[in-house]
Parts: structure tokens; C-alpha cells; sequence
């Protein structure tokens, strides 16, 4: 047996042998790069296209297709495909700054550059909105636009009269900034034609989506394409669904009868795919004297495009977080001139918890209690909304174990109150998370051989989490067999139907159908469940050289047919509320900043997080998701903002040099615990969601540290010299 | 052995625009030979092997790795510079591929992440202490990241930890596998406990 101590991938990974989207070259290759608007909302009168098609090598100048030869992919949250419904170049209408007006094909990358850095257009421009307080921008009552019941607002009680009679009231609103996802990996790939089936290589945490988009936007046969991504060079939300870049590539290398490949520039990328909209959270908080909560109030407006409603889901979690009576929530949606905002780490959960655990540390401070033994006497066994259970929920174990791993004992509780040697200010903040644990339907199809060893292909992507790692792990423990005798494939629509994986379902997902699987094939092979087995005699005595089975497995409570809708490529997920139960993941965060004397520049030296996310199915990466987690955290508290002109729309500091994120010497010790209990009722493997959960909080933490510092609450992200001066 | 990889593309006898060929053409050293107008012949070593391509002196040395010899191991996460995924060495020193003209490394040794390794499949201990430490998630940056650690090491930057932080702050990682790669690159100086020579 071997034991878990390595990533399975990570030889590849190390070696350059990993093969990502883009790293697929064949001789005929051809190039493609767009050229994009560069006024931020209106119409395009005229593309000139001349001095482009003369640049030698150039193939094909694309500047319109018919909607009947590529229709809308629809959006991702209402029943599509795609990040955003609009799909560029099938009209003359521009609604953001950057959005593509002409694809260039050309021989070479140089020459499809050159051409299109050579296209011109004339334009019919309007004014704009960018931002929620923006004249024109158009504010909806979310439950009002989207009628759906998970989109409505949480309302438990009468918040607002609990609050007006609680002794202790908090208030307080915050600001949260536009910020990109930016994977390393750019957005891209190779698309190509194999007879009249198209193939697609590109990373990817949706193949099922882009073969199911396509499929829509293209009138084909979902049997006639397949997506191929076994690795994902990174996701955390943009490569989610079907990018509008496919569908015209699709058409340009039929038409040219050779594949092309697609890089898109970095600046491209944070104007042609998703990011995290701008929001403002309201917080109420009401308390008795000794801080037990009684009302809370959370109100959002977020940031959303003109041609699409992406919804917020922030108060999913804050009403979930205590033990509080009375709870109201609002969400408003505005809409702007921008591309479709979208999902990225954490999308709703780290705005939220941000405002909502800012205020909980304030009431803390209010009522002269320590920060974490509010916390843990607000704790509660029954969901606040819906009556029910928790599936497990290891909060004050989160919130004592780390206390103890950081030495919270040795905290000062007064603001201004610790100072180090060199007369920094040292503040220490904690702050909680919660993340729903969803589940979506997958298959997995499992052979084994009589030499023993094992492939799978199941429904997942592979992008840096270790879902590969998990599943082998499971496999090998299952069945006593080495680790390097299993074989797995995701991310891959000839294998699985790959249903989006995202919303920290993926690892969970995927191990349940694994998991039925290998009952079927012990089933298959005359082994009662709990006996080991002897694989490969076992196999050999079915007279068989190979044994093959099938397992499909869906979230408690979803109706069989759900498989069809993931089948089509279609998010078909569930949770957190379950027949009898709801299922979340918790952490908690701990954190220590230090404000140096005379820059006042923040660091952060420091961080202990421990995370309840069930059974720790694969704990050397679920140990590095949680680190990285911590420095996403970080990276959004202190550096990243995403800056507009008004004037002109799109994003200013579209580079990694102006958009910063996190580099390695800002980053000091990060110490990562796990509860490890699992938790049987939301699965048989017992595995929540850890991915998302593990960044829920760290802003706050962040953010409460500072105050303990410097005495000074903090309303908006990123905090910067300026607001600790 | 000297292999010879010639582009897909370009037309010379379409180049409408010459002008803008030549001019750019320029850009390339005193040692390029220029072919033709658009095109111009560079020989160097990638992974101790001699290569002689004909490119258009626009090309970064990166999407020749890349796309002429196949070396896709070295990433391209920006093209300007600002991430090091694309990070390799010329002589031995560490280069952003992304911002070095092609015919600029002419006569020279290029070392890419697919020549790290012994020829037979021995990893370097770098390589090594990467896997041990996760100093990885979705791998994209790691190429980048070993090529770095390497010169980090072998220019004398891996004192400490704070130096070692400090020298790889021109990576990006966006999946924050930091503290894992300040382990690798702090263990492997520890353990060669000389400069790392590049072959």
C-alpha cells in the first residue's frame, strides 16, 4: 500500500510533461487572435479590414456570422452554456469595452498580431455606466428579475423589529471591488475538425458545457464533438462554460479546413470572460448585552451586466453562520456596461463573510467580549432558515483548534494594545467561514484488469485541486492496489458526460459515483463490500481479462432524470438544502498582521486556518487548496482591485504588472488544520467541499486584525497604506 | 545532430508589407542572418541539442519553443514578462522567454524544463523536492517556477528564507503553492549545498 503522501500528477507536472490546452501543435496549424472595441458601449458603423488581409500569411478576417450559423450559447445561469448569453461578432451591438469586433486567422501567431492590431472601426458610441452608483446604472430587486425560489430572499422572522429592540446594535456598510480570477493558464486552447467530428482541447472545468454549447450554437450532435481537457492550468471560476471565442473558431477551421489555435492575450482575458462583480453589503446586527445575537439584517446590491442577471447568493451564508433568530435578507442586482460578471472563488461567500464577520467582531468589541467566545456562544445544531439539521457541523471545533494552534491566549484584546520589537503594530483577528456542500450527478466507469490495475473515467476536471489524486487514493485504498496501478480520466466528454465542476462539488462528486462504481464491481466479481479482495486473481476468476463497470450517482433528493440534464452539459447541482438535512463546510481563520512603523505597509506573517469539510479525502493536496486559499485571501484583501475610467469603460490595470496579485514574498507561515470527521449523511464517502470554504473568512480575519492593530474598522477591499495611516 | 524545423506559414512572395518586415528585422543581433526579408535563420542549442530555424525576427524565443520545437513544457501566462511561467535559461542564467527575440539567443545554449531532467528519466533534486514538498497545484507555473528555483540556487539567492522569497517573486503562482515552493527550493540548496552548474 501506498500511502498518501504524494500529488499522482505532480511528475508531469514538474517535468513539462503535462499537456495543457494550447500545448497541442501540429504542422498545420493556423493562429487566431481577435480584435476588440475600444469604445465601451454602442455600434460598430464600419470594420475596415484591408491592411489586416494584407499582411501576409493572414487567412481569414472575420468581422460578422450569421446568428443562424452560430446562435446564442445562453447563459450559464439560465439554462445555457455560456459566461455570458451575448456572443460577439453575430451583431453590430458593442456592450463593453473589449469585446471582440473581428477574429483574424492568419499562418503564424506574428502574422495574425500584426493584422489585427491593423483592423480599424468605425463606431456609434453611447454613454455608459460602470459602476452601481453610476447615472444609468439600473438597479433590480433580484427576487423580483429572477423569480426562482433558491434566488429569493432569506427571511426568517422579523429582522428589522428585533433589531430596533436590541439592546446592542452594530451597523455598518462595505465596500467590495471588481476583481478577475486570472488563472495562470491563459484562456484557450486548439480547436479542430477529425471529419465531421470537433474536437476541442482547451483547460477547462466545464467540458460538458462547451460540448453542449457548441452543440446549441452550431446545431450539432453532441456526439459529434468532444472536449478534451485532462488538465486545467488553473479555473477558480473563469473557465466555468463555454467562452464566446469557440463557436467562431469552430466555424473558421471548418471553413479553412485546419485547426487553429487560440491563446488570448492576458489583457484580453479580463475583458472577455467573467469576473467578480463590484458589491456593497449592509449589515445589521442586533444583540443582547452579553452578545448573543438576535436579529441580523444583510442587504447587497451587486454588480451584473445589461444583458444578463447574474445573481447574488451572499445571504445563503451569513444566515447560516449563528444561531440567529431573525434574519432578513435583500439582494439587488445593477446593471452596468460590462461583460457578464460571474463565479470566482468564493464568489458570494467572501464579500459576504467579509461584511458579516467585520460586524461580528465589531459586536465583540461592543460588548467587550473576545472575539472567539462570541462566536462559539452563537454557535447552533439547527439551521436558522429551514429547521433542519446540519449534516455535520465542526465549527467550535474550527474555531478551538485553531484558537489553540495560533496561541490566541496570548492576545490583548485591546486595539493598539501589541507591538513588536521593531514597533510594528501586531494585531491578531479571527473571523469564521461557511460554504454550502452541493452535490451534481456523475458517471463513472470503471476496468480492471487481471494484472490488477484499474482505470476510471468519470464526470470531473483537474485543475490544480487534486481530484485526480483523490479519486486514486480512494481506488487504491478500496482495493488494496498501488497507487500507480490506477488510471484516471476527467475532464474528458469521451469518458464522462463532465458536468461543471465548481462550487467545491467536483472532489465529492466525483468519489461518490467512484464509490458506486466499485461496489458494482465488487458486485461484479463476487467480493462482499468490507472484504479486502485480491483484484487482479479476482478478475482472472470471472474467466474475464477485464472486468467493466458502470455507477451513476446524483445529490440526495435529485430526481433520476437530473443525469439527462448534465448529460446535455447543463449545471445540474444541489444543495445545500437536502430532504431532512442541509450540508455546509466551515473554517476558521486566524490571523496576524503587523503594520510597519514608518511605511505603514500591512503583512501578513502569519495565518492558522483549521477546516471542517468532512473526511479529508486527500490530505497533501487538501493541505495545499487550503494554504492556497489563505493567499487568495490575502491577495483579495490587500491588493486586488480591478480599476475603471468612466469615460471609457473596461478594465485600466489589465496586466499582472498593475493588477497584483499575491507574489511568494508576500507570504509568510501558513499553518492548515482539518477537523477530519466525516460526514455520512450528505454522502457515503463522507467528503464536503473544501476549495472555497478555505478562502471564506480570511478578508475578515484580515480586516479585524488590522483594527486590533490600529483601532480602525475597515469598510472596504483592498485595504491599502492609505486607510492605516 | 542538427534538426531543422521550418514554419508552417508566411509567404514571402506576398509580403506586401516589406517594410514593416525589415524594419522590425532590425530587432534581431549582429550574428542573425537574415534570409529573406521576412524571415531569418537562428541556430542555438535547446536542452544541448542544435536547432537552426528560419523565423520572422518577430517571434519571442518562447513561441519557438513553444510552437517549432515542441518544447511545450515552458508556459506562456502573460507574453509580457510579469508572470514567469515562460522562465528558461540562456548560459545558464535565468531569461523570460516571452521578451527575448528569438534571433537574439543565436549561438547560444537554451535550457528548458524538458532538459532539467537526466536523459534517463532521473529527476533533478529539485524536481524532487517539489513533489515531496506540493510545492504545486494546477501546474501551469511550475516549469517556471523549478527554472527559477534553479538559478535562485545556483546565483547564491537561497540563504534564507526571506532571500529565497524574495528571488521567486518573479513567478507567479496564482493556485498560492508559495510556502511549498520556498520548502523545495530551501531544501535542495540545503542538500547540493554548492551552486547548482547548468549543463
Amino acid at each position: 500500500m501506498s500511502t498518501p503522501t504524494r500529488r499522482v500528477d505532480a511528475r508531469e507536472k514538474v517535468t513539462g510533461a503535462a499537456r495543457y490546452g494550447a500545448d497541442r501543435t501540429s504542422p498545420d496549424l493556423a493562429h487566431a487572435v481577435f480584435a476588440v472595441s475600444t469604445i465601451g458601449k454602442g455600434r460598430v458603423v464600419n470594420v475596415d479590414t484591408a491592411a489586416a488581409e494584407a499582411v501576409p500569411g493572414v487567412l481569414t478576417v472575420v468581422t460578422r456570422i450569421d446568428p443562424a450559423e452560430l446562435g446564442s450559447p445562453g447563459f450559464l445561469m439560465g439554462g445555457g452554456y455560456g459566461f455570458q448569453s451575448l456572443q460577439p461578432l453575430t451583431d453590430d451591438r458593442i456592450a463593453y469595452r473589449g469585446q471582440p469586433i473581428a477574429l483574424v486567422v492568419a499562418d503564424t501567431l506574428v502574422a495574425a498580431t500584426e493584422a489585427a492590431n491593423l483592423v480599424r472601426a468605425d463606431y456609434e458610441p453611447e454613454p455608459i455606466a460602470t459602476d452601481l452608483d453610476d447615472e444609468g446604472a439600473e438597479t433590480l430587486v433580484q427576487e423580483e428579475a429572477i423569480p426562482l425560489p433558491f434566488l429569493a430572499d432569506i427571511v426568517v422572522g422579523d429582522a428589522d423589529a428585533a433589531f430596533v429592540k436590541s439592546p446592542v446594535r452594530i451597523e455598518a456598510s462595505f465596500d467590495l471591488p471588481r476583481q478577475h480570477q486570472v488563472p495562470m493558464e491563459l484562456i484557450g486552447g486548439v480547436v479542430e475538425w477529425r471529419g465531421d467530428t470537433l474536437v476541442v482541447h482547451e483547460g477547462t472545468q466545464n467540458a460538458g458545457a462547451l460540448r453542449g454549447g457548441l452543440a446549441r450554437q452550431l446545431g450539432m450532435d453532441l456526439a459529434k464533438i468532444e472536449v478534451i481537457a485532462p488538465y486545467t492550468g488553473g479555473g477558480f471560476g473563469q473557465k466555468n462554460s463555454l467562452q464566446p471565442h469557440v463557436g467562431p473558431l469552430a466555424l473558421a477551421a471548418r471553413r479553412l479546413g485546419r485547426p487553429i489555435k487560440f491563446v488570448m492575450p492576458r489583457t484580453q482575458t479580463f475583458h472577455q470572460a467573467s469576473f467578480r462583480p463590484a458589491s456593497r453589503h449592509r449589515v445589521r446586527l442586533g444583540a443582547d448585552e452579553t452578545g448573543r445575537m438576535l436579529a441580523a439584517v444583510h442587504e447587497v446590491d451587486q454588480q451584473t451586466s445589461r444583458h444578463d442577471l447574474f445573481p447574488s447568493m451572499s445571504t445563503e451564508i451569513t444566515s447560516r453562520l449563528y444561531g440567529i433568530g431573525d434574519f432578513r435578507g435583500r439582494q439587488r442586482l445593477v446593471r452596468t456596461d460590462v461583460q457578464t460578471p460571474g463565479f470566482m472563488r468564493a464568489p458570494f461567500e467572501h464579500p459576504a463573510a467579509f461584511a458579516f464577520e467585520s460586524a461580528v467582531d465589531e459586536l465583540a468589541y461592543a460588548v467587550g467580549q473576545d472575539p472567539v467566545s462570541l462566536r462559539l456562544a452563537n454557535d447552533t445544531d439547527v439551521d436558522p432558515v429551514t429547521g433542519q439539521p446540519f449534516s455535520s457541523r465542526h465549527l467550535a471545533e474550527c474555531l478551538r483548534r485553531g484558537a489553540d494552534m495560533f496561541g490566541w491566549a496570548g492576545r490583548t484584546h485591546e486595539p493598539r494594545s501589541m507591538r513588536a520589537a521593531d514597533g510594528s503594530r501586531i494585531g491578531w483577528g479571527v473571523a469564521a467561514g461557511v460554504y454550502p456542500a452541493s452535490l451534481a450527478p456523475a458517471v463513472a466507469r470503471v476496468t480492471a484488469t487481471s494484472e490488477g490495475k484499474v482505470t476510471v473515467g468519470v464526470d470531473g476536471h483537474e485543475m490544480g485541486q487534486g481530484i485526480r489524486t483523490a479519486i486514486t487514493l480512494l481506488i487504491s485504498e478500496d482495493l488494496s492496489i498501488e497507487v500507480g496501478d490506477v488510471t484516471v480520466y476527467v475532464g474528458d466528454t469521451r469518458v464522462a458526460p463532465q458536468h461543471l465542476t465548481a462550487g467545491s462539488w467536483g472532489t465529492a462528486t466525483a468519489l461518490q459515483a467512484v464509490h458506486a462504481a466499485l461496489r458494482e464491481l465488487r458486485k461484479h466479481l463476487n467480493v462482499a463490500d468490507s472484504d479486502p479482495v485480491d483484484l487482479g486473481a479476482a478478475v482472472a476468476a470471472t474467466g474475464q481479462t477485464s472486468v467493466e463497470v458502470e455507477a451513476t450517482t446524483i445529490a440526495p433528493g435529485q430526481p433520476p432524470e437530473i443525469i439527462e440534464h448534465s448529460r446535455a452539459g447543463l449545471v445540474s447541482f444541489a444543495g445545500p438544502v437536502y430532504p431532512g438535512f442541509v450540508a455546509f463546510s466551515f473554517i476558521a481563520h486566524f490571523v496576524e498582521v503587523r503594520i510597519e512603523p514608518t511605511t505603514r505597509r500591512i503583512r501578513v506573517p502569519r495565518v492558522v486556518s483549521v477546516a471542517d469539510c468532512g473526511r479529508v479525502a486527500s490530505p497533501v493536496t487538501a493541505a495545499s487548496q487550503l494554504r492556497g486559499a489563505v493567499v487568495w485571501g490575502i491577495g483579495a484583501s490587500l491588493r486586488e482591485e480591478s480599476e475603471v475610467d468612466p469615460r471609457f469603460g473596461g478594465f485600466a490595470n489589465a496586466t499582472l504588472e498593475e493588477y497584483p496579485i499575491p507574489v511568494n514574498a508576500d507570504i509568510g507561515e501558513i499553518e492548515v488544520g482539518f477537523v477530519d470527521e466525516p460526514d455520512p449523511m450528505l454522502n457515503p464517502v463522507g467528503v464536503k467541499g473544501l476549495g472555497e470554504v478555505a478562502m471564506v473568512g480570511v478578508a475578515a480575519a484580515i480586516a479585524n486584525a488590522v483594527f486590533h492593530a490600529t483601532g480602525r474598522r475597515q469598510r472596504r477591499l483592498p485595504i491599502r497604506i492609505e486607510d492605516v495611516l | 545532430m542538427t534538426a531543422i524545423v521550418r514554419g508552417s506559414g508566411g509567404n514571402p512572395a506576398n509580403a506586401a508589407d516589406e517594410g514593416v518586415c525589415l524594419a522590425l528585422g532590425t530587432m534581431g543581433s549582429a550574428e542573425s542572418t537574415i534570409a529573406s526579408a521576412c524571415r531569418t535563420e537562428t541556430t542555438f542549442t535547446a536542452n544541448g541539442r542544435p536547432v537552426r530555424v528560419e523565423l520572422d525576427p518577430r517571434e519571442s524565443l518562447l513561441d519557438v519553443l513553444r510552437e517549432r520545437l515542441g518544447l511545450t513544457g515552458t508556459k506562456k501566462g502573460c507574453d509580457h514578462g510579469q508572470c514567469g511561467a515562460c522562465t528558461v535559461h540562456l548560459n545558464g542564467r535565468r531569461i523570460v522567454s516571452c521578451l527575448t527575440p528569438a534571433v537574439q539567443v543565436n549561438g547560444q545554449a537554451v535550457t528548458t524544463i524538458e532538459g532539467v531532467a537526466d536523459a534517463d528519466g532521473t529527476l533533478h533534486p529539485l524536481q524532487e523536492a517539489f513533489i515531496d514538498n506540493d510545492a504545486l497545484q494546477c501546474g501551469y507555473c511550475t516549469p517556471g517556477q523549478v527554472m527559477s528555483g534553479l538559478a535562485c540556487i545556483a546565483e547564491g539567492h537561497a540563504g534564507s528564507d526571506d532571500e529565497i522569497r524574495e528571488y521567486l517573486s518573479g513567478n507567479l503562482c496564482r493556485c498560492g503553492a508559495y510556502a511549498g515552493i520556498l520548502a523545495a527550493v530551501r531544501e535542495t540548496a540545503r542538500r547540493l549545498n554548492s551552486p547548482v552548474s547548468e549543463g
